[in-house]
């Protein structure tokens, strides 16, 4: 099952999740999954590392990693970017270094 | 004027957060709501309404007001309601302080203490206390 992180929750320490994860509340530490996506009240402190697909649309501040990156108009992020398919809506702020040609042959 | 109005305050949330039976997490949670955990925990939960499930395995202290455990729970936990479910496996110290329920098959292994609800100020301790403000706000 899929996990969920509503905005009334805070979360401190790193999560490690074999599936989906959605946070719209606050994590303070490294998470670990399948898939996360970050919405829009989000705010995090700590690298995200997605097998799949990472979808942000929130505050992120660390490194980012994952084979497919999607970043939203209201995101907010500093740090790295690692990611083989990046895509960037408008109006996105970063502060990146962004590394996009990992795992492409 | 026809309709209640359903607004909640901003802070409020509908629902519920969900920690799914794959999730790992070692730290605190500080929930000011709801809370599902079907995955595994370690370190302290602080929560409105806290429920362990039939998967989750939680280990470390929980404070929360509703606690309703269907699963594992290894620690301390203090509580205004406590409900433990047909396959709940209780460990530790349980303090409660309006009620406790527990089903047929339930396993505990665990001190249980109920407190008073709250704790009335003496007379005394209240005059001291006015005392007290009045001294200091002289100064």
């Amino acid at each position: 099952m899929p996990s969920i992180i509503l905005r009334d929750t805070i979360l401190q320490g790193n999560i490690n999740q074999k599936d989906s994860i959605t946070i719209d509340g606050v994590v303070v530490g490294d998470i670990t999954a399948d898939e996360i996506i970050v919405n829009m009240t989000a705010d995090i402190k700590g690298n995200l590392i997605a097998v799949h697909n990472l979808e942000t649309a929130g505050k992120v501040t660390g490194n980012l990693s994952s084979n497919k990156i999607h970043i939203n108009n209201t995101a907010k992020i500093k740090g790295q970017i690692k990611t083989s398919n990046l895509k960037v809506d408008e109006g996105a702020q970063l502060e990146v270094q962004a590394l996009t040609n990992i795992n492409k042959k | 004027m026809f309709f209640k109005s359903t607004k909640k305050n901003g802070n409020e949330v509908d629902g519920f957060s969900h920690l799914g039976e794959s999730f790992k997490f070692e730290g605190e949670i500080d929930c000011k709501g709801e809370i599902e955990i079907a995955g595994q925990i370690k370190g302290s939960i602080k929560a409105k309404k806290l429920r362990i499930l039939e998967t989750g395995k939680v280990r470390g202290f929980v404070y929360a007001e509703e606690l309703e455990i269907l699963g594992y729970m290894n620690g301390n936990a203090e509580t205004n309601s406590v409900h433990v479910g047909p396959q709940g496996i209780l460990k530790g110290n349980l303090i409660f302080q309006k009620s406790l329920s527990v089903l047929e098959g339930a396993n505990l292994t665990c001190r249980v203490q109920k407190i008073r609800n709250n704790v009335k100020m003496e007379d005394t301790d209240k005059i001291k206390y006015l005392e007290h403000n009045q001294l200091a706000s002289k100064k």
